[in-house]
């Protein structure tokens, strides 16, 4: 048996085991090392984008969003960006090890529910990620509840274009489009996504969602 | 990417990627092309991967396998800069070598250790590489790898080699030596006209499967393939004199035996230092010899470090396991006596020498050391000329059957080793498979 993150022989660890136990996720099996580098973000976290404080006030950067009269994402992230995050994103996202999905599964899809919502909706990957990657990492995370997949990815290609005909600021900076607005009019919708770091992408497909008509954006990611 | 990044290799590329290189797809039904296994995980789409090579990055049904054939694109131009002396039998083994490289055959070396090895080997890569051939050195443990690489790169100053393993960013390149773990084997593709296997008995290889796939697939169809080893699987015996052919070196390049296992048995050593080791211990200390104390798990190695500090207050020691970030820094400061004694899991069971050491393994019954593993660990010591002998002393609670194949097989490597000594034909030196 070995690890599913570092792919040390649990053999070779047993003696941690021994001490603490065999850590179990999901049907996945973690060492000790690679089990504890991951830190949860608690309570004590700023109230717009979640990120892990001393306080609970708004933070630098959702002032600035703020300023920009962005509405807040009332975000809220499982995980620190540690280390350990970032190898794990390596291997899940970067690698394609879609075997890791199963290792948050459950704690996102909890924190998924204790949230009020419509819609849970992902933020998507281009085509060339699923022609090459072959999944999302979201909603491979996600497997077993609902989602509604109402954004898309503009292609590069397409954006382009875009700017020929149209000299629109606002499209131009927009990744995303609707196909199917009806999906989403009048709807609370909860968006997720795998990392927040600056929080543009989140913005720019809530900004999308409210002006295709739903009512409210909140969002979760596994980290932040 | 240039073409000679593809000669003897096989990429993985994305499906969406044109080429003009040689493509194949990366599966046959569900067997992954690079590895040989039939381990696959699901993605969305009926696409799947292979999760049985996935460390060496990921293979999918998204993906072709893209090369080149090799064209042993080399100057030939090379020199042996290694100015050692063989021993008479080293010689012999060295020109069965010879033999089998220009048969293009597959041949066994079993040495003892401390056999000298590698400089038998010097011989028949400078011939390799003198006629144009590409030639791979590899080994399933990166401590074997890591620690060969200086000797060979010194062995063959002029000569271009590339090192290749998962602990380390070197940048793949084109040359005519590779030195590489096993399991790099499976990004190329018919590249090596000589391949050579160090301690092919080593965990993870024997028994893995997947691993001799990769070796299979990275020789050429006519190649040669030298196995080499000092205490060779079942398997690998059975198939002696039948499959496989092979060179028995039972005797240490400085002409003496092989240090015995002695066998004492004590009490549960984990609740109290037994009387009989302490004593052991004493006497090493007073003797100032340098010794390697051999633990079965990790979880007892702080105990006894703290143990041992506290009765021995002024020297100077400390302990190693395999995922130790420290490893390295701590078997340097053995090799330059700045402790006299290192306790150990059975990760410095090989490839790690220390000159003039003697050995104490502590719970020698468990079922970490193997009989293999008990014979190499034997075999850290006595390794140097000027102390060609020493201690070997397996603590048990139980004699068990595994101590005492380990104290045979010496043995017999011993009986084997006197005959060499003392016939003075220099055609008997090394036992060929045939006489085995
Ligand atoms: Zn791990
Ligand atoms: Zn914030
Ligand atoms: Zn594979």
């Amino acid at each position: 048996m070995i690890c599913a993150l570092c792919r040390t022989e649990l053999f070779e660890v047993d003696s941690f085991l021994q001490f603490f136990g065999l850590v179990k996720t999901e049907g996945k099996e973690l060492c000790y090392s690679c089990q504890s580098g991951f830190e949860i973000i608690g309570s004590d976290c700023c109230p717009d984008c979640g990120r892990q404080q001393v306080n609970r006030q708004k933070c630098y950067d959702c002032q600035r969003w703020q300023y920009q009269q962005k509405p807040s994402l009332h975000h809220r992230a499982l995980y620190k960006y540690n280390d350990a995050m970032r190898s794990f994103m390596q291997q899940y996202k970067f690698t394609g090890d879609y075997m890791l999905r199963k290792i948050f599964n459950r704690q996102l899809i909890q924190l998924v529910h204790n949230t009020n919502m419509d819609l849970v909706v992902p933020i998507p990957v281009s085509q060339y990620t699923m022609r090459t990657r072959g999944f999302n990492q979201v909603t491979g995370m996600l497997e077993g509840i609902q989602l509604t997949n109402a954004l898309q990815v503009i292609s590069v290609k397409k954006r382009q274009q875009s700017n020929l005909n149209r000299n629109d600021r606002m499209k131009r900076k927009q990744l995303f489009d609707i196909q199917d607005s009806t999906l989403i009019i009048g709807k609370s919708i909860l968006l997720v996504d795998d990392v927040y770091t600056t929080g543009s992408t989140l913005h720019c497909a809530a900004e999308l969602l409210i002006s295709c008509g739903a009512v409210s954006v909140k969002s979760v990611s596994l980290a932040r | 990417m240039n073409d000679d990044y593809f000669y003897g290799r096989q990429i993985v590329q994305p499906k969406t990627e044109s080429t003009k290189r040689n493509v194949n797809e990366a599966f046959i039904g569900t067997m992954c092309q690079r590895c040989g296994q039939n381990d696959i995980e699901k993605l969305p789409k009926k696409h799947f991967y292979c999760k049985a090579c996935i460390m060496l990055g990921r293979v999918s049904s998204l993906d072709n396998l893209v090369s080149l054939p090799e064209p042993n694109q080399f100057s030939g131009q090379t020199e042996l800069t290694w100015q050692g002396q063989l021993t008479t039998q080293q010689k012999q083994v060295s020109d069965t070598l010879l033999k089998v490289l220009s048969q293009r055959r597959t041949h066994l070396v079993w040495a003892v250790t401390g056999a000298g090895k590698t400089e038998m080997l010097f011989p028949v890569i400078y011939k390799a590489l003198n006629q144009k051939l590409r030639v791979a050195i590899i080994s399933p443990r990166i401590d074997v790898i890591v620690e060969l690489a200086p000797r060979i790169q010194a062995a063959f100053e002029k000569t271009d080699i590339v090192v290749l393993h998962g602990n380390q960013v070197e940048q793949y390149r084109y040359t005519q030596l590779v030195l590489a773990t096993t399991h790099q084997m499976l990004r190329f593709y018919r590249a090596f006209d000589l391949l050579i296997v160090d301690e092919i008995d080593s965990f993870p290889f024997a028994g893995d499967k997947m691993l001799a796939y990769a070796v299979n697939k990275a020789k050429k169809v006519n190649s040669a393939l030298i196995y080499l080893t000092a205490t060779p699987t079942t398997t690998l015996r059975k198939q002696l004199g039948k499959t496989l052919t092979a060179s028995y070196l039972p005797l240490r390049f400085h002409q003496h035996l092989l240090p015995e296992l002695k066998v004492k048995l004590v009490n549960n050593w984990r609740k109290r230092l037994p009387r009989k080791v302490e004593q052991q211990i004493k006497e090493l200390i007073q003797l100032k010899r340098q010794f390697l104390i051999f633990l079965p798990r990790v979880a007892d190695l702080k105990p006894l470090y703290q143990k041992l500090n506290k009765i021995f207050p002024e020297i100077k020691s400390d302990y190693v396991y395999a995922a130790d970030p420290q490893r390295q820094a701590k078997v340097q400061k053995m090799r330059d006596g700045e402790i006299q004694y290192l306790m150990t899991t059975t990760i410095l069971e090989r490839g790690v020498t220390f000159p003039g050491i003697d050995v104490l393994i502590l719970g020698a019954d468990d079922k970490v050391f193997s009989e293999n593993a008990l014979v190499q660990i034997a075999g850290r010591v006595g390794r140097s000329v000027t102390r060609p002998y020493g201690l070997v002393l397996a603590y048990v609670q139980h004699i068990n059957l595994k101590v005492l194949a380990a104290q045979k097989q010496i043995m017999t490597m011993n009986r084997r080793g006197r005959a060499v000594k003392y016939k003075s034909k220099p055609d008997s030196m090394v036992i060929e498979s045939e006489k085995l």
